[in-house]
């Protein structure tokens, strides 16, 4: 019976299985399906442009005397990060975007040759129905099995909260703690989804350094990928009263030429462009209640393996293999 | 003699007897400091420290299973007949049955007990709980909501708190039938009504005291409680256990795997 219904899947419903519906868990909008003359949203090219006439900015301070990041932000607007380099309309769920890479400025990720076949090859494998293509499935977005990674996460919504020596981020189902208090790392054999992050102040800036990571999850749906040598540094930095520049810079010699970085935007919610001023809660299941909804701000129960089995089911069936980290020959 | 032995006892029972009609909770003396809101902190990374998550009743040992006292007052949980053949049922099959076996949403008080630590933060209006255990968060609010409009089918339940002097207590609701007390098949329905009490007992103590309600599976409340311990470690953290992650991918390249099918 399931290898008859197996058999009768077609592309697109294979397109469907292969959603990431944990962009929503991970505390995202919920997915949107867009037409193909969809303007293109802008990212980093845009942002980057839009950044640089803004005046500076000196962030309010919290009880500690560091900048007060605190509150409800958006992630970036536009059609998720279902692919992060720049591109057209590639299907419903993938509307023209600019690239989320801000550097190098022709928004491509500076891979070596070896891991640019690499990204190939997975996207090739997608079996998304995308041009280019293989026949053979290779690997479903770990994201799809409710896989949540770095740097992922931060394209979501979240609630920041500060305390003394530590910033917490949090989404209704997962958070991260950033100590601030000077702490060394971790050993950078102890892997992990998030990774070990440490934070310090730099001026008006949060930065956060995070060893550590698996390599084991995407940048996107599209196989952009990141290995265990993986380094990840975040600068959050408020540019107005509204808005948290965030900017990440990924290095890793064994898999890519240079250092190379992301920018965008984080609106706090209920602002920015397209913003609906009165939702209060980007991050919760409640976030598209009005903010005369006395629950409006609270965060719901928002699962994810709870109801992903039949999902989960599905793609090893068609013969997704399991993503395991990618490690570049010597 | 006799006479002033005899009144001695009759003081020392009546004390006693005195001693054990007070709340554990208001036996202590302690005096929390205050978070910047002025509520008592309850802020730092704990855990607790026995065998509740194997077995919430007093148990021997068994391979990879320590011997433990259990944490029910009185030992005894009061099920329905009907409710006891299903405990038994469970334990019988735990291996198999236990839920936590799938790497869902553990529920509560589980989360509470299991081998791993939890970081509480504190705002004016929430208590938020952050457990290492599969990056599981419970926010308690204390914003003058009531629990929403139900009933609602959630894992962890609806948690609503308040401030009995330096006590948090945590009254939840909403939960579904889907997990167990602990590995030995102790088990509610959707009725599961626990309220939570957490007293800071000293400076790096806490104690936890649930009781329990659910008339479809027991004959009256009954209640847990054990201390709560905060990790002493330098640089302490919640670092990650994504229980699903590690099970999917023990499970992905099984040809037949009983949990993918």
């Amino acid at each position: 019976m399931r290898e008859w219904l197996f058999a009768t899947l077609g592309t697109a419903a294979a397109v469907l299985l292969v959603l990431p519906i944990t962009g929503r868990a991970a505390g995202g909008e919920p997915q949107a399906f867009y037409k193909p003359d969809t303007p293109k949203f802008p990212q980093a090219r845009t942002w980057v442009a839009q950044k640089a006439k803004l005046p500076p900015y000196k962030a309010p301070r919290t009880a500690d005397g560091v900048p007060n990041l605190q509150g409800n932000w958006n992630g970036p607007v536009g059609g998720g990060n279902d692919d992060l380099e720049e591109h057209e309309f590639i299907d419903v769920t993938t509307p023209p975007q600019e690239s989320y890479v801000s550097d190098p400025p022709d928004g491509k990720v500076p891979y070596t040759p070896w891991a640019l076949a690499k990204r190939n090859e997975i996207r090739a494998g997608l079996g998304r129905g995308w041009p280019g293509e293989s026949s053979q499935r290779l690997y479903g977005d770990p994201n799809a099995l409710c896989l949540v990674g770095m740097p992922r996460i931060s394209f979501g919504a979240q609630e920041i909260l500060q305390k003394p020596g530590a910033v917490i981020l949090l989404t209704t189902n997962t958070y991260r703690v950033i100590p601030t208090d000077g702490r060394p790392h971790m050993s950078s054999d102890a892997k992990s989804f998030f990774g070990n992050s440490r934070g310090r102040w730099e001026g008006e800036t949060l930065v956060v350094d995070v060893t550590g990571l698996n390599g084991e999850t995407w940048f996107d749906s599209a196989g952009n990928f990141y290995g265990p040598n993986t380094h990840m540094i975040e600068r959050w930095t408020m540019v107005d009263p509204n808005t948290i520049d965030y900017e990440i810079t990924i290095e890793d010699p064994t898999l890519y030429t240079r250092p190379w970085k992301m920018n965008y935007p984080k609106r706090r919610a209920g602002t920015g462009p397209g913003a609906n001023p009165l939702s209060t809660n980007a991050v919760g299941a409640a976030g598209r209640a009005p903010a005369s909804d006395p629950y409006a701000k609270e965060f719901w129960e928002q699962t994810c393996t709870e109801g992903n089995h039949d999902n989960v089911v599905i793609l090893k069936s068609l013969g997704f293999k399991w993503f395991n980290a990618v490690v570049a020959p010597k | 003699m006799k006479r002033w032995f005899v009144l001695f006892i009759a003081v020392v029972t009546f004390a006693c007897g005195v001693l054990a009609a007070i709340p554990v909770a208001a036996q202590t003396s302690y005096t929390p400091p205050k978070t910047r809101e002025g509520q008592p902190d309850l802020q730092g990374v704990w855990q607790a420290l026995n065998t509740a998550a194997w077995n919430i009743q007093d148990h021997g040992a068994s391979l990879g299973i320590p011997a433990g006292r259990g944490v029910v007052e009185g030992n005894e949980i009061p099920y329905t007949p009907a409710a006891l053949a299903k405990k038994l049922e469970n334990l019988k099959n735990r291996d198999r049955l236990d839920p936590i076996n799938k790497c869902f949403l553990p529920g509560v008080p589980r989360i509470t007990y299991l081998p791993h630590p939890f970081q509480i933060v504190q705002q004016a209006d929430r208590v938020t709980i952050l457990h290492e255990y599969s990056r599981v968060i419970r926010f308690i609010y204390m914003n003058g909501n009531a629990h929403p409009a139900g009933h609602i089918d959630w894992y962890m339940g609806d948690s609503r708190g308040r401030w009995e002097g330096n006590t948090l207590v945590v009254d939840v609701t909403h939960f579904n039938d889907e997990t167990w007390f602990d590995r030995a098949g102790n088990f509610h329905s959707d009725a599961l009504h626990l309220v939570e009490r957490f007293t800071r007992t000293g400076p790096d103590h806490m104690l936890y005291e649930v009781t329990v309600e659910d008339p479809k599976v027991f004959t009256r409340p009954w209640k847990m409680s054990m201390p709560l311990y905060r990790r002493q470690e330098k640089d302490v953290e919640l670092l990650e256990y994504d229980c699903a992650a590690y099970l999917l991918k023990q499970e992905w390249d099984k040809p037949d795997s009983p949990l993918l099918r």
